[in-house]
Parts: C-alpha cells; structure tokens; sequence
C-alpha cells in the first residue's frame, strides 16, 4: 500500500490494528496490515501505522493522534555518481 | 601581484644552467626592473626554460593553440617577484618592453590541493585506516567489539564475501530485519552497499556480530512523493528496540550504523508542513531515533554526499543537505576525510536541520578496502560511518551503556577529536577526525564492565 505513516497512542498492551484503527476512527482494512502497528516510542506508548493518503484527514484531528508524515525515498550515501 | 618574469640568458647564465651550477636571480636580472619596482624573490633559484622559436603568424598571435613549436637549443631563464598592484605596475612593464632582456612578464597565481572528490582514484587503504585508528593499540586493550552488536542498516551483508577477504564476520540472523518481499536471508544478501559498510566497520571492530537490517532492499514504491522507504527503517529500528531492550544492563550496547539518507527535498513533505520529516523532531523516525539513543543505543549516520565542492549527481539540496535523521541531536554524524586527513569534496557540510552542529565527526573513506566497488575505493561518507561505527563498538566491548551512556561516549569522541580545518568545531569536518588513542587514554578514568 502507497500510503502515509500517522503516530497514534495505545496501550502498550493492546498495540494491534484494531486499536490503532479504532484510535484514528477507520476500518482495520484502511491500516496497511503488512506494515502493522509499529513502537516508534514505547516508553511513551507511541505508534505508527501506515495509512492511505485519504483517510488520514480526519483521522489527523483526533485525539492521541498527529500525522499524517511523510514516507521519503532514502539512498545509500555511496560511492558518489556524478553529476 | 607575483609574477614570473622570462629572461633571454646570457652566454654565461646559459652554460651555468647547461652545468647545473647554481646561478643568482641578481645575475640573471638586469636592474632596470628592479628600479621600475620589481622585488625579487630571493629565495627562488633560476629555472632554466627550453627557448621557444615562434613562427610568425599573420594575424600576429604568439602561440595559437594547435600551432607547432619549435623548442631552440638557447634555453631562457625563469625568475620570480612581486610587482606592486597599483599604477605602478605600469612602470615596470613599461620597463620591461624597453629592456630586451626581457621575454615577457606573466602572472605567477596561487595553486591549491584538490580534494578528492567522486570518481579519483583510491587514497590509501584500509591497512592504512587501521595504523590511523590505532586498532593495533585497541585489539591489544581487548576492545575489538566482542559481544557488542553492530547493527548494519542499509542493503544487507555478504558472509561468504568478507570471508574472502579474510573477515571473520558473524552476524546473527535472528536479530536481524529483512523488509517483506525480500528472499535472500540475513549474511547471504547480494554483494553491495552494505557488504562494503561491514567491511569498513570491521576495520576497528573484527569481533563486532552484526545484526543485518537490509532496509535498503526494500521493494516499496508508490506513484506520491510519500511512497518510499523510510516507513522499513522505522520498522528496522523499532526491531533494534526490542533487540536492545532484551539486552541484559551489564551487557547493553547496541551500535547502528547508518549510511544512508534523502538525496532530494522533493521526497518529502515541505518544510513546515507538520508531516515533513527533513526539519521535524515529531516525524515518527525520528522520534523513534530519540527513543533508541534513549534506551541505550549508539546511532551513526553518515552525513551524506552533497559536499558544496563535487557534490553527488542526485544532490538536489539548495542548502542544509544534511537533514532528518542525519541531523538528529541524538545521533553522531559522520564526515568523510581521506587517509591524508582532508576533508573528500562531497562530504555535506552543516548547520544540520534539526540540529545545526552537524557533522559531529570525520572519519575516513575513500580508501581501497572491500573492493565491493572495485576497481573504485570504499567511497562517500558511507564508507566512513562505519569506519567511526566499528570504533565506537570497540570501545562498547568494555563500556557498555550502563558504564557509558552514548550521550557520553559521544561527548568523549568530540572532545578527544583531532582538531581540522578551522579551530574547534567547523561545518566540515565537526570536532575532527576520530582520535582512537586520544579517546582510550580518555576511557581510562571510566570504569570498565567488571
């Protein structure tokens, strides 16, 4: 799924899709289920999830939850190509 | 203004310089350039210059490219001065054409080293890292990373390659990541990127068991700009959080090694849109690159290849090339200087993005090593991250973080650092190139894992 990564928080103990999708108010099936529900800050029960670019704006304005943030291209930095 | 001034040698200058005798800028000069302004340079023996016959030309041009010349058997003479810049100047050269003596008077301009930059050839090698890292001095304190993880972000590690080339490498496949869609295993990926960062990280830490996330074999991709990769290294790091967290304390030392970044602005979100990763602090990456330096972890990311001088072809940075991640105040990033201590022409310089004083060291690349590349060397700032990694595994084979947190160690680093470039801290090189002996008299007075 080409999509967008949102930061929910959940319960360190019930840190699933379910949660997360309650959390930003969608259906599990928006919620890339390959990426999953991942701790980007577990001491302070933060998450990210993958989201498709359309349902992430309502999604944004709930509580516990900020996004949508971008997924960028990244590069091995070597050997040099020229220009 | 230095110049050089052409003489026509007397027969006594002529048969000093056919005899190799050492003649006099005095002897070699008349006066009437002096008088006009000239001051000689003293210290600059004569040269001796093969003569030139110009043919002459129509339209009256000296020495048209192409045109053939035809080098007589009466060699000129070659002196060194400073003009004066002002009207002045026009004396002497209104001296010169009068004096014909004198074959002409040319500018003599400044030279400058080259650095090395993409596409040169090698500058030492790995042998030579090591002598300037000191490993012979930290294997024989026991600091070789035995029992230390370091973890190789970046498009896997070849086993049976390093093997070859007299590695002992291990990696444990278990704490390992490979991205969905991926069928090679952990230590048997192709030869590439990451088989050459293993290598460079092994210089200083051969005992090191690396944990291989091939973040970079992603298949990911997507028709937006927010389709891309960055999403499998937030998955990456939040496996070496677990893989840290299972540590016990005594033994906690995780060291993650990143060669990798954003080439181009246009991947992300603008800056100030509050989904923008390059500037933001909140984007989950980097969020969750506090979180593992918080738990212990020691983060490396290289600073990346749009040095202003050869920058990388896919650079599309106005400015601030080193961002995100690369720039995080909880990370060391890496400079790149070659084995002659210079700082490689692509190296990015800083201010950092999320946090200005970036780089925070250099370390060295651009050498012959691994030969994943060859026949080119072990190049870009990729090369050194790992380098800087495979010393900070090292020391961590003694220090764990319980005994030395990263915030720590990385002030150790930047303190014992080899100055470069201008005094202190500098945009291009941080504090200095890393200083392994510097650094273990400094570990001295930290008390080592019991």
């Amino acid at each position: 799924m080409a999509g967008v990564m949102m930061t929910v928080e959940l319960d360190p103990g019930a840190a699933d899709l379910a949660a997360a999708a309650e959390r930003l108010g969608v259906a599990a099936k928006e919620l890339d289920s390959e990426f999953g529900v991942v701790a980007i800050d577990p001491d302070n029960h933060l998450y990210t999830v993958m989201v498709d670019e359309q349902v992430c704006v309502a999604a944004a304005r709930r509580d516990g939850v900020s996004g949508p943030y971008s997924n960028p291209r990244i590069e091995p930095y070597g050997p040099p190509r020229a220009g | 203004m230095r110049v050089v001034i052409e003489l026509r040698s007397t027969p006594a200058i002529r048969s000093a310089l056919r005899a190799a005798q050492t003649i006099t800028p005095e002897e070699a000069l008349s006066g009437r350039l002096v008088t006009a302004g000239l001051v000689l340079d003293r210290t600059f023996a004569p040269v001796a210059l093969p003569g030139v016959r110009l043919a002459a030309e129509e339209d009256g041009r000296m020495l048209a490219m192409g045109a053939p010349l035809d080098f007589s058997d009466e060699p000129t003479t070659l002196v060194r001065g400073v003009i004066p810049d002002d009207d002045a100047q026009h004396g002497v050269f209104a001296a010169a054409t009068a004096d014909p003596a004198v074959l002409g008077v040319f500018a003599d301009p400044a030279i400058e080293h080259c650095l090395t930059c993409g596409g040169d050839p090698a500058v030492g090698t790995a042998d030579d890292v090591a002598r300037l890292l000191a490993t012979e001095r930290l294997h024989g304190a026991g600091l070789t990373g035995e029992g230390v993880n370091l973890a190789i972000v970046d498009s896997g590690i070849n086993v049976a390659y390093l093997k070859d080339r007299g590695r002992d490498a291990k990696v444990d496949a278990a704490r390992s990541w490979t991205p969905a869609g991926v069928t090679s295993k952990p230590g048997m990926h192709a030869v590439d990127h990451g088989t050459m960062c293993a290598f460079d990280a092994g210089i200083a830490a051969p005992a090191a068991t690396f944990l291989d996330h091939a973040v970079l074999l992603s298949t990911q991709s997507g028709p937006t700009v927010m389709a891309g990769l960055l999403s499998d290294a937030v998955r990456s790091f939040a496996k070496l959080r677990e893989v840290l967290d299972g540590l016990p304390a005594s033994r906690r030392a995780l060291v993650v090694s990143n060669s990798w970044g954003m080439f181009d602005p246009r991947w992300d979100f603008p800056v100030g849109h509050p989904g923008n990763y390059s500037n933001n602090p909140r984007h989950p990456f980097n969020v969750s690159v506090a979180s593992l330096e918080a738990a212990g972890a020691d983060i490396l990311f290289a600073a990346g290849n749009c040095g202003r001088d050869c920058p990388d072809g896919r650079c599309n940075f106005e400015r601030l090339p080193i961002c995100g991640a690369n720039s995080h105040g909880r990370v060391i990033c890496v400079a790149g200087i070659d084995t002659n201590g210079e700082r490689v022409g692509y190296s990015s310089q800083g201010p950092g993005r999320l946090e200005a004083a970036k780089p925070d060291l250099s370390a060295y690349t651009h050498f012959t090593g691994s030969e994943v590349f060859a026949p080119g060397p072990d190049s870009g700032t990729s090369a050194a991250c790992p380098v800087l990694a495979g010393v900070v595994a090292a020391v961590r084979t003694q220090y764990p973080a319980n005994r030395l947190s990263p915030l720590a160690l990385r002030s150790l680093l930047s303190k014992t650092a080899r100055d470069l470039g201008t005094s202190g801290f500098d945009y291009d090189h941080g504090w200095g190139a890393v200083d392994t002996a510097a650094l273990m008299s400094a570990l001295e007075g930290v008390p080592a894992r019991g």
